[in-house]
């Protein structure tokens, strides 16, 4: 395995690992402050919508402070649809390495997430693609587009579900 | 005999006597499977229901799958622009027509033995036909009635509901403060999200217009707009209106009349609506009242039985397929004036993905509230749920917003917190239960 899939590899599975074990903080930093973090909606049976600005999205946070809303409000225990908290297992895996330019590097990973709470036991999965940048040697994530497979949805979704 | 021993027992379940100071409904309205079943007969399959918004079947073969109660339906744009409505199902076996929820296909064919139909629900086409077979008679099923009022399509499986606009009465009102938004109507933006609620489908109904929860179930929204907005990365539209989540705004509700609801609450920050940037143009071709209540009155208004229609931070069609006593699916769609900046748009769609999805940061706490009082209700030692918050306030008929703007409410109180709204809810409901209501 080259350096940069290990490095990929790692970062991803880090995210996984900081939002199952709820380290909201840590799992921010992941990010950078002008990150891009999109769930399209389904237009239709087959296709999600493609344009974030002016079509429906599940979630289109534009930069960082829109994932610092999402802990705010985990966070204040004031959330109905967050108190108790779902418990969450990510798995990852599929990590490809699709480009590589300069300072920045694309991904694509598939991840299987089990959650547990009220409803008991609901298992999910997401396709993710991925933008990452370096900034002082650091990998980070600058844009995350998560294609949640499920349509009719159980439950609330938050972005620990996903 | 057994319709009178239950039509005896829901009587029981509405206990209704405001003279007294006393309106409740008993628990069991929500939980009970015959009960529901009762529902689907009684109101889904014999009520006017919402189908789809015209704009989601704009062109010649555009089709729109769709329920009504059980039974699948599909509204079909024709070749001279007008609309049929077909139950779902070939003639021969009944398997479903339509291959996507929405599409064009100018004729039909069944993916199952090939019989095909003309957009007209004409049946052309049996694959290896018999001789002396009459094709006509396999011709699809057109619903009993279907019409649309401001673009908004509604249908019914009874031939004998009254008029559309009779049904519709005083909401016809509140629909035009949408419509009249773009002088080319309304548009349904791409993507959706179906979500499933493990609770009764009243109980989303009385959520849509439930101005008492928003202080509560909502402060968490607020306080994390507020936190956002302090940081001052988001400015004019970006903004969320989200002043009326604390109270202390003026709000009224209403009883509409046919089981229809609605409830208002002043907007503290009106200019970081979508729809401010066409205020010069409303105040020109509106009434002064209609430009006040676009402008500056935030409006749910639920239309009976299955679809509300939403005009606050964002704008919003609510579609609820009930699937059992304990479950109902509810579409979201964004609804917005055609033409309309692209910058209105994109604000009106984060305000929607903010608050209203069960991804975003308010909807999902009003499901998970709901369910909550799903299961509460099971509770049958404690069966009563009183709806009497302002019952001595209630005011018969209109009150002084309506009668500017123009609409006759059968009563109304000028607090959404009140819950009598609710009474004429239940009122109609129990009407159509008894069957002694037409339509």
């Amino acid at each position: 395995m080259s350096d940069l899939q290990q490095e990929v590899t790692n970062l991803i599975y880090r995210e996984s690992t900081l939002l199952d074990r709820r380290e909201w903080d840590d799992w921010i930093d992941l990010y950078t402050e002008d990150a891009v973090y999109w769930v399209p909606s389904w237009a239709n049976e087959e296709e999600t919508t493609d344009d974030p600005e002016l079509q429906l999205n599940l979630i289109y946070l534009r930069n960082r402070g829109g994932l610092e809303d999402r802990v705010f409000r985990i966070e204040s225990r004031d959330s109905y649809a967050s108190v108790p908290l779902d418990r969450t297992v990510h798995v990852v895996g599929n990590v490809l390495v699709t480009d590589e330019k300069d300072d920045e590097v694309e991904a694509t990973a598939n991840c299987i997430i089990h959650t547990y709470g009220k409803k008991g036991g609901l298992t999910r999965a997401s396709l993710y693609d991925f933008k990452m940048r370096r900034e002082d040697g650091e990998l980070k994530i600058t844009r995350k587009k998560i294609t949640f497979i499920d349509d009719r949805l159980e439950g609330p979704i938050d972005v620990y579900h996903l | 005999m057994d319709g009178n021993i239950i039509a005896d027992d829901l009587s029981a379940m509405v206990d209704d006597r405001v003279d007294e100071g006393m309106f409740r409904v008993d628990r069991a309205v929500y939980t009970d499977q015959k009960i529901f079943e009762r529902e689907i007969a009684n109101i889904f399959e014999k009520c006017w229901v919402f189908l789809c918004h015209e704009s989601q079947v704009a062109n010649h073969g555009d089709y729109f799958w769709t329920e009504i109660g059980r039974q699948p339906v599909y509204v079909h744009r024709q070749e001279d622009g007008s609309l049929k409505c077909f139950i779902n199902a070939c003639s021969h076996r009944a398997a479903i027509l339509t291959p996507f929820r929405q599409g064009n296909a100018k004729t039909l064919t069944c993916r199952f033995h090939g019989w095909t139909y003309k957009c007209s629900g004409d049946c052309v086409g049996i694959k290896n036909e018999e001789e002396g077979t009459d094709r006509s008679k396999f011709d699809l099923r057109e619903i009993a009635k279907l019409d649309s009022y401001g673009g908004f399509v509604f249908g019914s499986l009874n031939p004998d509901v009254p008029s559309l606009g009779d049904w519709l009465g005083a909401t016809k009102t509140w629909i035009d403060l949408m419509t009249v938004q773009s002088p080319d109507g309304l548009e349904v933006v791409p993507g959706s999200s179906t979500y499933s609620i493990e609770g009764n489908w009243k109980l989303q109904a009385e959520n849509s217009v439930d101005g008492y929860h928003v202080s509560t179930v909502h402060r968490v929204f607020a306080h994390t707009i507020a936190a956002r907005e302090s940081k001052g990365e988001y400015t004019g539209i970006k903004k969320t209106e989200a002043g009326r989540i604390g109270g202390g705004v003026p709000t009224a509700s209403y009883d509409l009349g046919n089981g229809h609801m609605a409830i208002w609450a002043q907007h503290t920050t009106p200019e970081v609506r979508p729809i401010w940037e066409s205020k010069d143009r409303l105040e020109k071709e509106l009434t002064p009242a209609q430009v006040e209540w676009i402008l500056t009155k935030g409006r749910n208004l639920y239309i009976f039985p299955n679809v509300m229609l939403m005009d606050n931070p964002s704008t919003q069609i609510r579609v609820m397929k009930p699937l059992a006593a304990d479950w109902v699916d509810v579409s979201v769609y964004c609804i917005a004036p055609k033409g309309e900046s692209d910058t209105a748009r994109a604000g009106r769609l984060r305000k929607f993905e903010d608050f209203y999805l069960t991804a975003g940061m308010a909807t999902s706490d009003d499901i998970a509230a709901l369910e909550d009082t799903h299961e509460g209700s099971l509770a049958t030692d404690a069966k009563w749920s009183e709806f009497n918050r302002g019952i001595g306030s209630i005011i018969a008929g209109p009150d002084e917003g309506a009668k500017a703007l123009g609409f006759e409410p059968a009563a109304c109180t000028d607090n959404w917190d009140h819950e009598v709204l609710y009474h004429g809810f239940y009122r109609h409901w129990l009407k159509m239960m008894k069957g002694e209501f037409r339509g």
